[in-house]
């Protein structure tokens, strides 16, 4: 397909850009354009447009910059604290795989040594003086501290994935 | 000397310093590129989208993702022309995305009414003008033609712009061109000749 180029096109489209055509065009251009296809196609179509952009940018509804300046600044200041605490998080999830890996080692560790390895953790409210704090029937064998210790693990749990959705609603 | 995370964060948390090492512009400076440009950013939204309260939406986001670009590009080399162009393409690509959404399946399937959705009484005028012409043309050959003979981008602007390849801009270019003339000719719009 041959494009159908004209070899005066760019003067037509200089005239045209710099808003002379018909002011400051010879009549000898104006008679070409008359005859050529591709230069009245440029000179009609520029002026269709160039027309419908003068008009459309005069009746365009503007915000205030400030508007837009403070928008880009929060999106910005959001965008970093993000980048900011990405490795926060992937620390956070590192040292929680870490615990527990090191908490599986320790149980696989002590698992030959039968379940009186563990008696150093019944001894622990008497250890660290917790009767005073608690009633007594908290501490039994098979009291209340087996139950306590699960319910505050499980409340932690849920605040914090409570903490985490409120976050992310945000 | 780099700066550590432990200085950058109470900055970031109070909101009052510079946030990233590149600042594009300060509020002032925004404020006179806006008013050069936001126009014919607009102008460009509304005739290609066809819609005025799109055209809104899509020039504030263009601006809003000019200001927060980190990349130096725009504002390198040839300043306020080279950050036109950024915005323009900028906006480009959001009226891509726009008509690449599942509502219109891809930017050559949308239908021919979307062009006339009411509510743009903005751009009456403007269509009374130019008639059924643009809303016949396909999307991308109204971002070719307003891009190259309303704004005055060269075809390598334009490939720029549009992330179309610069060697085939000339082509589109010329059979939108074509087409667009033969529609005004329909409508009986023939300018350029002296009366």
């Amino acid at each position: 397909m041959t494009l159908g180029a004209c070899s005066r096109e760019k003067e037509v489209a200089e005239l045209l850009r710099k808003g002379q055509w018909l002011q400051a065009c010879p009549a000898e251009l104006e008679a070409h354009v008359a005859a050529c296809r591709a230069c009245s196609d440029l000179v009609l179509v520029t002026g269709s447009l160039q027309q419908a952009r003068a008009h459309a940018a005069s009746v365009a509804p503007l915000p205030p910059p400030g508007i837009l300046w403070w928008r880009a600044q929060l999106r910005r200041r959001n965008a970093n604290l993000e980048r900011i605490s990405r490795p926060v998080l992937g620390a956070q999830i590192f040292a929680l795989a870490v615990t527990l890996l090191a908490a599986a080692g320790f149980v696989v560790a002590n698992a030959p040594h039968g379940s009186s390895w563990w008696t150093w953790l019944e001894d622990l409210p008497r250890t660290l003086r917790l009767e005073a704090l608690f009633p007594a029937t908290l501490f039994h064998p098979t009291g209340g501290l087996w139950l306590l210790v699960p319910t505050l693990a499980t409340l932690a749990l849920l605040g914090g994935v409570a903490v985490y959705l409120g976050s992310e609603k945000q | 000397m780099p700066t550590s995370w432990e200085s950058v964060l109470p900055q970031l948390v109070a909101g009052d310093a510079p946030l990233v090492a590149h600042q594009p512009m300060d509020s002032d400076a925004f404020a006179g590129f806006y008013e050069r440009s936001a126009r014919s950013l607009w102008a460009y939204l509304a005739r290609v989208s066809g819609d005025a309260a799109l055209a809104d939406d899509l020039m504030q986001e263009s601006y809003v993702r000019f200001l927060c670009a980190d990349h130096p590009e725009p504002h390198a080399g040839e300043g306020e022309v080279a950050g036109r162009k950024y915005l323009f393409r900028i906006a480009t690509n959001l009226l891509r995305d726009h008509w690449r959404r599942p509502r219109a399946g891809s930017i050559e399937d949308l239908p021919e009414d979307f062009f006339s959705a009411p509510g743009n009484a903005a751009l009456s005028d403007v269509k009374a003008m130019l008639g059924p012409a643009m809303k016949q043309m396909r999307p991308r050959d109204r971002q070719l033609l307003w891009l190259a003979y309303a704004e005055g981008y060269s075809h390598h602007e334009i490939a720029t712009i549009t992330g179309l390849a610069s060697a085939s801009i000339r082509l589109l270019l010329f059979r939108a061109r074509r087409k667009m003339a033969r529609l005004l000719r329909e409508e009986g719009i023939n300018q350029g000749r002296r009366v």
